[in-house]
C-alpha cells in the first residue's frame, strides 16, 4: 500500500490545571508521582512505574492486580522542562502498536494550559522523526463521512 | 489459552485499523467514500466525477475494498459497490476511546495534585506551630 503507513488519527484534550507547570512536569516524569495517578485500574493492587528521563530513554508502568498484569511502555523522545514532552506509548490502549504523545504545558499565572496529543503513528514514521504534518483523520470523517452515515 | 486469544483479536483489529486509516488517508478515497455514503452505486457510477481513468479509480476502490470500508457485490453484470459503517465505527470507537482514557487519567492528576496541596498546607502549619 502507497504510503499507508504515514497516516494516523489524533486525539487531542485540553485543559486549564490549578497548578505550576513545573510541579505537572513532575506528576509525568517522577516514578513515585506516576504511579499515583497514571494507573487507568482503581483497584490494581500494584502499580510500578520506572523512567529513564533522557531522549531515547524508556520509561514503563506495570499495573497488576489478583487477576491480571498490565504494562504500558514507550521511549522519550522530547523532554523541555517544564514545557514539553514527547513520548511513545504502547498499551493495551493502543492495541499494543506504537503512538506518540505530547504534553505541552503552558503557565497561564497560577495555572497551567495542558494541551495533550495523542497520535495514532507507526514505528517507521516515529523513526524518520515526524511528528507533524498528519492529517485530522477525526475532522475528515466528521466532515466527509459519519454525518451522512 | 484465553491470553492469547485476546491477543490475536486485538492484533487483527489493529491491522484492520491501520487499514482503514491508510484508506482514508487519501483525497481521492475520501472523495469515494462521501460518494457512496449518499447511497451504493455502480463502479462506473463512483469513477464518473474523477479526472482519472477508470484503472485509477479501480485502484483506489481496490484499497478501500481491502480496508473493509467499501464492500462490493454484484447485481446481475453490475458490480455495486456500498460502504461497510462497522469498519467506520471501529475507527470512531478508537478516537473515543483514547479521549475517554485521558479526560480520566487528567481527572485523576488534578485530585492528586489537590491532595499534594492539602498535604502541603499542614506541613506548613504544622511547621509553624512546631508540632509534628
Amino acid at each position: 500500500m502507497d504510503r499507508g503507513d504515514t497516516t494516523g488519527a489524533v486525539v487531542q484534550v485540553r485543559r486549564r490545571v490549578r497548578a505550576g507547570a513545573e510541579q505537572i512536569f513532575d506528576l509525568w516524569t517522577k516514578p513515585d508521582l506516576m504511579v499515583r495517578w497514571m494507573s487507568p485500574f482503581p483497584g490494581a493492587v500494584d502499580c510500578k512505574a520506572s523512567c529513564d528521563l533522557r531522549p531515547g530513554g524508556a520509561f514503563s508502568l506495570v499495573m497488576s492486580s489478583k487477576e491480571a498484569s498490565r504494562e504500558v511502555s514507550g521511549t522519550y523522545v522530547q523532554i523541555d522542562r517544564p514545557h514539553k514532552l514527547v513520548f511513545t506509548w504502547v498499551g493495551p490502549l493502543t492495541n499494543h502498536v506504537n503512538t506518540l504523545v505530547t504534553v505541552e504545558l503552558n503557565p497561564r499565572g497560577d495555572e497551567t494550559d495542558l494541551v495533550l496529543t495523542h497520535e495514532r503513528l507507526p514505528t517507521s514514521a516515529i523513526l524518520e522523526g515526524h511528528t507533524k504534518g498528519w492529517g485530522n483523520i477525526l475532522d475528515h470523517l466528521a466532515d466527509t463521512v459519519s454525518k451522512d452515515l | 489459552m484465553i491470553e492469547t486469544e485476546a491477543r490475536k483479536e486485538a492484533a487483527s483489529r489493529t491491522a484492520r485499523l491501520n487499514a482503514v486509516f491508510a484508506a482514508l488517508a487519501d483525497p481521492t478515497r475520501r472523495a469515494i467514500i462521501e460518494r457512496l455514503s449518499r447511497s451504493e452505486a455502480r463502479v462506473t457510477e463512483v469513477a464518473e466525477p474523477f479526472p482519472m481513468s477508470l484503472n485509477a479509480v479501480s485502484k483506489h476502490i481496490r484499497v478501500l475494498e481491502a480496508s473493509g470500508v467499501v464492500e462490493r457485490h454484484r447485481k446481475g453484470r453490475d458490480h455495486i459497490l456500498s460502504i461497510n459503517t462497522r469498519s467506520l465505527d471501529e475507527v470512531d470507537g478508537w478516537i473515543e476511546r483514547t479521549r475517554g482514557f485521558w479526560e480520566q487519567r487528567l481527572d485523576a492528576m488534578e485530585s492528586l495534585l489537590r491532595e499534594l496541596k492539602k498535604d502541603r498546607k499542614l506541613g506548613a502549619r504544622d511547621r509553624k506551630h512546631g508540632s509534628r
